[in-house]
This record gives C-alpha cells, structure tokens and sequence, in this order.
C-alpha cells in the first residue's frame, strides 16, 4: 500500500510553519516501509495528483481552533472537510476545499486513508518532533482520528 | 474616510480572497460614490530576503504565492541575469516561456470558472436572471458541470510544469545562464500530447470553436456575429459569460482608470517563428486613450502615502524604497498594508485587458473606446488569454523538438555586485523583483506585484487605485448583498493571499458588515 506524507503551508510566515518545519525533520531520513515524503507548499489544489495513487496520505499543516497552543492533532477526512463551511474555491483555497471536491475529480486511485496531523498555533521544536513521529506512525500503520489532542 | 449623513457605507470583507482584502464603500442613490481598498495583513517578504545568498530568491520567492511561483521564479532569474548580463541559450527561453504559459492558462480557466463565474450560480443575487437555472447547473460549487471539467482539465496541463521543472511542486529549474533541465524526445512527445489535448478542450468547451475563428473577432460587431452564428458559440463558457454578463449589465459598470500597463511578456529565442515585438511576445508599453507609449521602468514609484508604511520620501522608485512598516499610524489615512505603485504619477491597471490593449488588440480598443473598460471586457481578456498563447506553445515544442542538440544553459561563473530587475508579465499582470547585491550578498529586494498596482490604495494626489477607481459607480441593488462590487474586484483577479493556509475551525467568511449608525 502506497503511504505517503505531505508537509504543507508557507515559509514565510510564522503561523504557517508547521508543515515545513515537520518537512526539514523528515526528508533526509530513509523511512520504513517505503513511506515518501513531500513538501507540498501552498499548491492548494494542485497537490491533487497525490490523493490519485490510492494508498494512505497523511497531510501535515498548521491548524487553528481546535487545540490550546502548540498541541498536536489528528482529524480524518471527514473531520478535514467539515472544519470549513467554504465551498468556494479561491487562491487561498485549502485541504478542506482539495478533499471536498475530490471525489468528483479524481481520474486515478481514490486514497484508501487520508489524515491530518495538526499543529495548532505558534509550533515548538517539542511540537514538530511530536507531529513528526505521529505523521510516520500514522503513515505506517493508520489510525481513527478524533481531532482530539494527543 | 468618513460617510456623509445622506449616504451609506458598506465593510465588505470579500471572500474567496482569502479575507486578507477588505473593501469599504459609500453607497449614494443605489451607486459606489467612492471606495477604499485595504490589503489588512502585512507580509514583508522584501525584508526576509535582506542579508540572504545571492541565489536565494530562486527558491524563496516563488513560494511568496502558491498559484503563480513561476511567475516569480521567473522574475527573480531575469533580476539576475540583469546583474550579471547573462542571457540563455534559445531551448532555455523556450521552456521557460512554455512553464510561465501553462501557469497562466491554468490560472485563467480557475479564475474565470471557479472564481469568477461561480457568482452567477448565486441564487439570491440572480433569481430573476434568465439563465440561473443553468449558470447553477454549471457553476454551482463543488458540483457544477463546468466547475469539475475545468478542475479536470486544469490538473492535467500542470504536468507539462513538472515535466520540464523536474518536480512539482516548488520547482526552480530556472537558474542565471538557463535552465537545469534538458527534456528528451519522448519528455517533448508527452508534453506535446497534453498541451494538444488541453487545446482541443479549450477550443470545444471554453471557446465554442477554433482559435482561429476566434482571431477574426476583432471588433465589437463582430463579438456579436460571433455570438450569434452557431449553437456551440452560445453554449460554450465564453457564449454562456457573455449572454449572462450582457444581461447583467457587466459591460456597464466597472471602468479603472484606463491607464494601462504592460511591462512585457515572454523573451523570444533569438530563432523562432514566433514573432512579437522589440525581441518579447507580449509587447512592454503604457496606454492611455487613444495612445500607446513605451514603457520605461525609471517611471515607476511607489507611494506610501496612504499606507502603512514609513520611508524617507513619499514616493521612491523601487529600487531605493524601502519596507519600513508602521503600524502606529493613523487607519483613518494610512488604511492599506498595500503600497501605491504609481506610473509616471499615474494609478495604472495591469493583467490581461491591459495586454490587450498595449498590444493594440482591434477588439478590446473597440469595446474600451465607446464606454471605458468594464467588468465584462476585463473578463473577457482573461478567459480568451489562452487563445492568444496555445499556438505560440505548439510552436516552441516543435522548435524544441527540432533543436535537442542545442544548448539549454550557458555557465555562470558567478554574480556580481550590483543592481538589477526582472520585470515580466505575470498572470496577473506586471510583475517586478529589484534587487542589489552588495558583498555577495542581498541588501536590497524589492518585488511589486499586479495586485499591489491594482489594489492600490490612494496617493498622495488622492488618486485612487484601479479597483477603488472601478468601484466607483457600480450600482448596489441590494445592500445585503453586494454581488456587483464583488464583480469589479474580482474581475482583476486579486491575489492578496498566499501566505497563511490555515486549517480553521468553522470560520464563517464572505458575510457583509453594515457599520454602525447606518
């Protein structure tokens, strides 16, 4: 089974940092299980041509509302989707707008699993080691999101 | 920036860009009488870049915007070879003019489509329009017709990025001499396939017919014949915007300033059989009514008057401003983090009806002539853009294919201290990075992007910026729900994002703010 890790947000801003920062701590290691690692950026909904290859993806990024400060999270596609009632897309269209409109779109392998390990806020150096070991574990072997803290 | 008793003022916090752009408005008699565009967030990529390597700009500003990088990319690379007097070899002016095009005809279906075109599938805006009913069935979000095909369509020509970047995404091919890629006859064969496929949809889908039936429009008479000749004109994207703006009255509402600003696009190999102008194929020039002059990049300035920013002189060219932000000043007067960009004194709009129109495009000078610029001829510059690049592309493919023993880089030993700029046309419009290296090191970066000339707040002269000027007169039939002033910013595609991508948690955006005592 593909499994694949995704690290997305900005380099320039602080409050975006997180997948970036997870990114510098897990390119250069060799990964068991044949588990990839990319720097998605701010592509949006250009990252749809890795959500086509079926597998599991574990997205990477910032996230704000749902946790005290720096606390690691994990939401579930569903969970992903819900957390905006946007339906528009527009240049600083995101994750939830690229999993809503997904399946409507997809001309590969629909993901069999898609999650997102969340930094909430500001991340530490503690928060993106925590963030990095769960996005490999979850990458490796899934897990049932619940958006709760860790 | 106060509101008389007889009229009301709008907070009009737009979604879709992202909330980081705010426009407020005096509405008097059901018309805009005047507005004030604020981009609120600071960003300040200019100071980050101060201090770097001297090659640094080829992997951080491109990540300045998720959606256009290789615009950036290819402004900074052109900065450089300024400096150090480099210029590539002809196969590296043809990729990277090939990348710089699929960004843009990416761009151009999502902004029409998704972002342009999904208010008229707004049922409360347009519930006695004649053609809601099917604007919905193509537009709606997440499932309209239209909205899946171009999402579909738009994917798949991003391929050709990745082919000949070599990643996706957050490629930077693009180096000082050429490129670092030199693609091979099958990496050719498979861009050749996907660029044909991806014209062969636009042709039947968007245009309605060939591309060269759409070259013989040339006049706003002519838009009309066309309009009316066949069912498949009509039904097609391009049919269906102008039948349902037309009626909307788009074409009568949302005149800039009309003064435009092209600063040129797409260096020319110096063998092709593209042809362009002055060695680019999108010509450089500043128009105004009934002229067009050259552009000469020492007229530009950027003014600080009305946004919060601190510097020695109101107005400084980019090349000596600075980004000093001041967030102690006064939001009654300094109401923008965007600067004021100013051509020859002048407040200019840039992007696609502005190439039209320095490139003495018959159809959009005759539809600017009688009335000024409009919403509708805005748009249409945009979503027929593509048009004017497919051919040009089939072209430096086949070029490619012909010269694959020819050079894509010329070595570069180093760059050396100095000034330059890389001044090109973006999607969105002219696009600009300056920059000085002193030490082998940056000291000075400065980057104006479309946006900040279309966004603009006012000037010293209080002259306002292309949409704030747009807005004006823009009648507001509903004052809950001001679709039309949604319209005009819209049609210049602002890009005031790409910064923060946070996942939020049940954020309502786009609502309407009636401001106190109103």
């Amino acid at each position: 089974m593909k499994k694949i890790i995704v690290c997305v947000g900005s380099v320039w801003t602080e409050e975006d940092l997180a997948g970036q920062r997870v990114f510098e701590l897990l390119q250069h290691v060799r990964h068991p299980g044949g588990i990839q690692v990319y720097q998605g950026g701010l592509a949006g909904l250009n990252l749809l041509p890795f959500l086509e290859q079926g597998g599991r993806v574990v997205f990477v990024d910032s996230v704000t509302g749902h946790a005290s400060s720096s606390k690691v999270i994990v939401l579930n596609q569903q969970q992903i989707v819900q957390s905006q009632c946007r339906k528009h897309y527009g240049h600083g269209a995101g994750l939830p707008y690229l999993l809503a409109v997904l399946p409507r779109v997809c001309t590969g392998i629909m993901p069999r699993e898609i999650y997102l390990v969340g930094i909430e806020g500001q991340c530490t150096p503690e928060s993106v080691q925590e963030a990095a070991r769960t996005s490999l574990d979850i990458a490796a072997n899934g897990t049932c999101g619940h958006g709760k803290e860790l | 920036m106060s509101a008389s008793n007889s009229c009301k003022q709008l907070n009009i916090p737009l979604n879709r860009v992202e909330g980081d752009l705010e426009i407020k408005v005096n509405i008097e008699e059901g018309l805009i009488s005047r507005a004030w565009s604020s981009g609120t967030m600071y960003r300040g990529f200019e100071n980050m870049m101060s201090g770097r390597g001297v090659l640094d700009g080829l992997v951080l500003t491109p990540r300045i915007c998720g959606i256009c990088s290789l615009s950036h990319l290819t402004a900074a690379v052109e900065a450089l070879e300024d400096i150090s007097g480099t210029k590539p070899p002809d196969n590296a002016r043809r990729l990277r003019n090939l990348a710089l095009m699929v960004e843009m005809l990416q761009s151009d279906i999502r902004q029409s489509i998704l972002m342009f075109m999904v208010d008229f599938a707004d049922q409360k805006a347009y519930a006695s329009h004649p053609l809601i009913s099917q604007a919905h069935a193509r537009y709606a979000p997440l499932a309209g017709s239209s909205a899946v095909e171009a999402i579909k369509e738009t994917r798949r020509i991003l391929e050709v990025v990745a082919i000949i970047g070599g990643q996706w995404p957050h490629t930077s091919f693009m180096v000082p001499g050429g490129v670092t890629s030199s693609l091979g006859t099958s990496d050719l064969l498979r861009c050749r396939l996907i660029l044909e496929h991806f014209h062969d949809w636009y042709e039947k889908k968007i245009l309605g017919c060939s591309i060269h039936r759409w070259d013989q429009v040339n006049s706003r008479e002519s838009l009309f014949e066309w309009l009316e000749e066949k069912k498949e004109h009509q039904e097609s994207e391009l049919g269906f915007f102008l039948r349902f703006a037309l009626e909307a009255g788009l074409d009568k509402f949302g005149q800039g300033p009309d003064n435009f600003l092209s600063f040129g696009g797409f260096s020319l190999p110096a063998k092709t059989k593209v042809h362009g102008t002055h060695g680019q194929l999108l010509p450089a020039g500043f128009a105004r009514p009934g002229r067009v002059d050259i552009f000469d990049p020492e007229n530009i300035a950027e003014d600080v008057s009305h946004a919060r920013y601190s510097q020695k002189h109101i107005s400084a060219h980019p090349e000596h401003g600075q980004t000093n932000p001041d967030p102690y000043t006064a939001l009654e007067n300094n109401y923008s983090w965007v600067k004021a960009p100013r051509y020859n004194g002048h407040a200019v709009e840039t992007g696609p009806l502005a190439e039209r129109i320095v490139s003495r495009d018959p159809l959009f000078h005759d539809l600017i002539n009688i009335h000024g610029s409009s919403v509708l001829s805005r748009q249409l510059a945009r979503l027929t853009r593509p048009a004017r690049l497919l051919p040009h592309m089939h072209t430096w493919i086949r070029e490619l294919s012909d010269n694959l023993g020819g050079k894509f880089y010329h070595r570069v030993k180093y760059i050396p201290d100095g000034a330059g700029a890389g001044l090109i046309q973006a999607v969105r419009g002219g696009l600009g990075h300056w920059v000085r290296i002193v030490d082998e090191k940056i000291e000075h970066y400065q980057v104006i992007t479309p946006t900040t000339w279309n966004g603009s707040p006012r000037d010293e002269n209080q002259e306002p910026g292309a949409w704030e000027k747009a807005l004006q007169g823009t009648p507001i039939r509903n004052l809950e729900h001001p679709v039309e002033a949604g319209h005009v910013v819209r049609s210049f595609d602002p890009c005031l994002v790409c910064a923060v991508h946070s996942i939020e948690k049940q954020q309502k955006k786009g609502g309407l703010i009636l401001r106190g005592g109103f």
